[in-house]
């Protein structure tokens, strides 16, 4: 049918796109063996410099890509000397986070330059159009699959025929070896950045041609998107993320075809999901490459954690059960109303990632089922908080581990990316469904906490509910990781097939810690809801999923205290910095970036 | 609008902003006129709704230089406190917590989105600070308490509205594009409704997310439907890419959109594809009426830039919260109730502002049919398209 055919072009018009940013970070990964969580970042500067050039310049379409080649090149081979060369040896987490670090400063420079305000990128390309089937293709999408099949090519060559490109494929293989043989690690390196962010900033000014349009928002979708196309083509091969890319992009398009608009991401997640359990190489990722370690876990550098009196941390927390009595200041008691909060999310990544050695980008997720759960019980059946609070935590803890199962054979950076997807596609879930969940609109009119009649309204009493419920996991998750089944999660994390081969039933120690954790976090979402009293598919983003993430390895990957004082810092540094509000993120980002080179293993030591 | 100026001006305001948020310093400096009466905004500075806040602003500052330069309200000068919450529910709630707890605001406004505005309301409903939210048309919002209030142009009078210009136009059979957020899904549900009731068919109705880019695949469903015009429910910026991608893979279907798009942004992004759009508007900077004109005019002077909608209503919430507080006195009741009292207060959107005290809404925004014409819009000026 003609439409079937529109459907197929327009896959491959914006599976272009998608190619040509998992190009970039196949690149990256190939030599670093690191998801480049700024290539998106640099996109964006990539269009806002070619912006810049026209506006200021008047250059020509060719003068303008040179002229953003070179500074996104030259941007590349500095985020690799300043921010990521100094954690070599690192755990392999630490380059990660910074370069989310990374993405938060730079997207919040261009947004303080530039202004949030979205921008219109003219482009100088000749107007024509050539028809297929009932649609057509313009000048700028034959640009756009020339430059992504012709960089995909050149890289290849340059990989496979030259010096350079020994020496990159040698040090992907085994970064010591190649270290031995003279290979100068430090300025391969350091091309390879260039290149790729020179690719990335040139698909950024591509992109916003082809749209007419640049904002300081677009970082995180074009991350996302070419993450995905890369892990479908196998992470880190090159002419794998084009096809990988194009694959995305005709999924996107004829998900459309089938069931609407609104359903595209989540075909592109479940695409994603698909492949991790299917082929986890992806298509051309052949064997080798999966990777052996976790990503945490034996990596981290080794740290003794910092030992706390037990007298100091029963004062500690008979301190924080005073505070109210002492300070009426709602503001101060909602504060950290809303870091016991993320404290319970914390604790439950600490659990996943620090001793489990599965990280998650997922939290949000378990926190949004565990918040439309009791939210629902709540309003449509009239289910008493007291009881819908725990039942949601109840089934987070069930359907994440379930949602999760599948994905607990994968390994390293593959269990992050999956479970990143699956927070996702909860978010896309509780958007379509709308007979559920009221879609977009939301749940509106959740009633307070309240028990046996009396409701639980006032700052100090939501104060003390929350304290007292991250109090108690705090506790319980202590004791269990102190007993037989934490060591066995960590001997899971050290060394998954020395653990199996001693009789550990790996998967089920996995789906216990899931579990638990996943309780931890839907009970945080359920009390969220109530105490918002409203809530929709926005209210648990992927953002937040991040910001746990970053108060884990804050505190200390797998620290129970340390997920705390974490989620402490960084929801209440952003409060302390709001003076500055404009340029609060940005702070944010530094703080982190410097922790990540400084002090790794987290302010109070991984365990 | 050039682009340098933007640049060059954004320091001023940062180091406004920066001055207003200590507040001490603020009120050291204005001691000669007394102490100023505060006003909390809550809104986006930072992240994907920042270009929002930075709009308000422009609006607010308009505002209060006119009402400061005529003796401010009862003789002290009206001032705002601008706190980031990124449009995030979970630093609304600790800003409201924040201005309930300082006794110097008055009145809150904001925040930007219904996820963060609401989640804020119930602390605000409590501690009996009025919650001024001007831009949250979810059709629940008010209904948070008797201090929750809105003068957004309600989606119910709204969406009526366009369905009957659509009616105008000849339109039989339309295509529905909305945002899929709150405010889209109830537009698009209003919209529905009254186009039925005006005799036309709604083909098909496509849902997309905010930060949806590519449309090509979503425009073959609304071609295969075959209908004779498509209505966007959109904001400027996404309203631009999809009227552009409409043209560019040559559908020659008339668009009609919501009056959301209407901004100078529209077309700067939208390019040749916003020709021949037709919108109607609560705001339009060409319409006669006086008010509109006295705020372009100053509008112009002080920003060298069109103004849009979001300039608008954040222009004409200062100036209400002015004259409630002027009338009726800085007290956080005291504003509850001028609210409710106040009648007929000057406005940019709806002429003359009244609340109803039951829905805690302002009715009949006046509104103006427009079309866009060589690169500008213009009133309608009565031709319908040609459909088939």
């Amino acid at each position: 049918m003609n439409s079937l055919i529109d459907y197929t072009v327009n896959g491959f018009v914006i599976g272009n796109i998608y190619a040509l940013l998992a190009v970039g970070l196949a690149l990256i990964f190939g030599v670093a063996n690191l998801i480049n969580f700024a290539h998106g970042s640099v996109y964006t500067i990539g269009a806002y410099v070619g912006w810049a050039a026209i506006t200021f310049l008047h250059t020509p379409l060719p003068a303008t890509m040179a002229i953003v080649v070179v500074v996104c090149g030259a941007l590349g081979a500095l985020i690799e000397r300043v921010a990521l060369r100094p954690l070599q040896g690192r755990a392999r987490i630490a380059p990660l986070l910074a370069t989310i670090g990374l993405s938060f400063v730079l997207d919040q420079i261009v947004q303080l330059v530039f202004s949030p305000d979205p921008r219109a990128l003219p482009s100088d390309l000749p107007d024509w159009r050539i028809a297929i089937g009932g649609g057509s293709v313009g000048a700028m999408d034959v640009l756009i699959a020339t430059v992504g099949v012709f960089s995909a090519a050149a890289l290849y060559a340059f990989l496979r025929f030259t010096r350079l490109g020994y020496a990159v494929r040698a040090i992907a293989q085994d970064r010591d070896a190649a270290k031995q043989m003279g290979v100068d690690v430090d300025s391969v390196n350091s091309a390879v950045f260039a290149i790729a962010s020179a690719l990335g900033g040139l698909s950024g000014l591509l992109v916003g041609m082809y749209y007419n349009h640049i904002d300081p928002a677009m970082s995180f979708q074009a991350t996302l998107k070419g993450v995905v196309a890369q892990v479908i083509g196998g992470v880190g091969n090159v002419p794998g993320a084009i096809v990988g890319g194009l694959l995305l992009g005709l999924t996107e398009s004829y998900g459309i075809a089938l069931f609407g608009t609104t359903y595209r991401n989540l075909f592109a997640f479940v695409l994603l999901i698909l492949f991790l359990l299917a082929m986890p190489n992806g298509l051309f990722g052949g064997r080798k490459s999966i990777e052996a370690e976790p990503l945490t876990g034996s990596f981290i550098a080794p740290s003794r954690a910092v030992k706390i009196p037990p007298a100091a941390l029963a004062a500690l927390i008979l301190a924080a059960f005073a505070l109210p009595l002492f300070t009426g200041a709602p503001y101060l008691l909602q504060t950290l109303t809303n870091a016991w909060l993320a404290g319970l999310v914390a604790l439950s990544l600490t659990l996943v990632a620090g001793t489990t050695g599965q990280m998650s980008f997922g939290q949000a997720g378990l926190m949004a089922i565990g918040g439309y759960a009791s939210a629902l019980l709540a309003v449509d059946w009239g289910v008493s908080p007291l009881v819908s609070v725990p039942v949601g935590g109840l089934i987070a803890a069930a359907l994440g581990t379930a949602l999760a199962y599948p994905a607990f054979r994968l390994r390293g950076h593959y269990i992050a990316i999956a479970t990143l997807a699956i927070g996702e596609i909860v978010a896309l879930v509780i958007l379509n469904w709308e007979s559920l969940t009221r879609g977009a609109m939301g749940v509106t009119g959740i009633p307070p906490l309240s028990a046996f009649g009396h409701e639980a309204v006032s700052a100090k009493a939501v104060y003390w509910i929350t304290l007292a419920a991250l109090a108690a996991f705090a506790g319980l998750q202590a004791r269990l990781v102190n007993s037989h089944f934490g060591r066995t999660l960590r001997a899971v994390r050290e060394d998954e097939i020395a653990a199996r081969s001693n009789g550990v039933d790996v998967k089920r120690y996995k789906a216990l810690a899931f579990a638990f954790a996943g309780f931890g976090a839907g009970v945080s979402g359920a009390v969220a809801a109530h105490l918002y009293s409203y809530l929709n598919n926005q209210t648990f983003d992927s953002q937040l999923s991040l910001l746990a993430v970053t108060m884990a390895i804050f505190g200390g990957m797998g620290n129970i205290l340390g997920a705390i004082l974490g989620a402490v810092a960084l929801v209440a540094l952003p409060e302390a910095f709001r003076f500055a509000a404009e340029y609060r993120i940005l702070i944010y980002g530094v703080v982190l970036l410097l922790l990540i080179r400084f002090r790794p293993q987290g302010l109070l030591g991984a365990v | 609008m050039s682009p340098s100026r933007r640049l060059s001006r954004r320091p001023f305001v940062v180091a406004l902003a920066a001055a207003l948020s200590f507040s001490p310093l603020a009120a050291f400096a204005q001691a000669a006129s007394g102490d100023p009466v505060t006003i909390g905004v809550s809104g986006p500075l930072t992240g994907p709704n920042a270009q929002y806040g930075a709009q308000w602003k422009k609006g607010f500052d308009l505002a209060l230089d006119e009402i400061n330069a005529k003796g401010g309200v009862r003789g002290r000068p009206l001032q705002y406190v601008f706190e980031d919450s990124q449009a995030d529910p979970r630093q609304t709630v600790a800003i409201a917590q924040k201005f309930v707890g300082d006794p110097k605001i008055v009145v809150e406004v904001g925040d930007f989105s219904s996820t963060a505005s609401m989640a804020a309301s119930s602390i605000y409903q409590r501690a009996g600070l009025v919650q001024f939210g001007f831009t949250n048309s979810h059709p629940n919002f008010t209904k948070g308490g008797d201090y929750i209030w809105s003068n957004s142009v309600s989606q119910a009078d709204e969406q009526p509205r366009l369905a009957k210009y659509a009616a105008d136009l000849g339109f039989k059979k339309l295509a529905v594009l909305y945002l899929n957020t709150d405010w889209g899904r109830a537009s698009q549900n209003l919209f529905g409704e009254a186009a039925k009731s005006l005799g036309i068919e709604v083909v098909a109705s496509e849902g997309y997310q905010p930060d949806e880019k590519d449309f090509r695949s979503t425009l073959v469903r609304v071609r295969d439907a075959k209908p004779d015009g498509i209505v966007l429910i959109s904001y400027y910026a996404d309203g631009a890419l999809i009227s552009r991608q409409i043209r560019s893979v040559g559908l020659t279907t008339p668009i009609v959109a919501s009056g959301s798009v209407y901004s100078p942004k529209f077309i700067e992004l939208a390019g040749d594809a916003a020709n021949g759009v037709f919108s109607e508007s609560n705001f339009f900077p060409g319409d006669a009426r006086p008010e509109v004109q006295a705020f372009v005019t100053k509008f112009r002077a002080r920003y060298n830039e069109e103004p849009d909608d979001f300039n608008a209503v954040a222009y004409d919430t200062i100036v209400l919260l002015a004259a409630v507080i002027d009338r009726y006195g800085p007290d956080r009741k005291a504003i509850r109730d001028g609210l409710a009292e106040i009648k007929d207060v000057p406005s940019v959107i709806y002429g003359k502002a009244t609340f109803d005290p039951e829905t805690r809404r302002v009715a009949g925004a006046r509104a103006v049919y427009l079309v866009v014409k060589d690169g500008k819009f213009a009133l309608w000026d009565g031709v319908k398209p040609v459909t088939n």
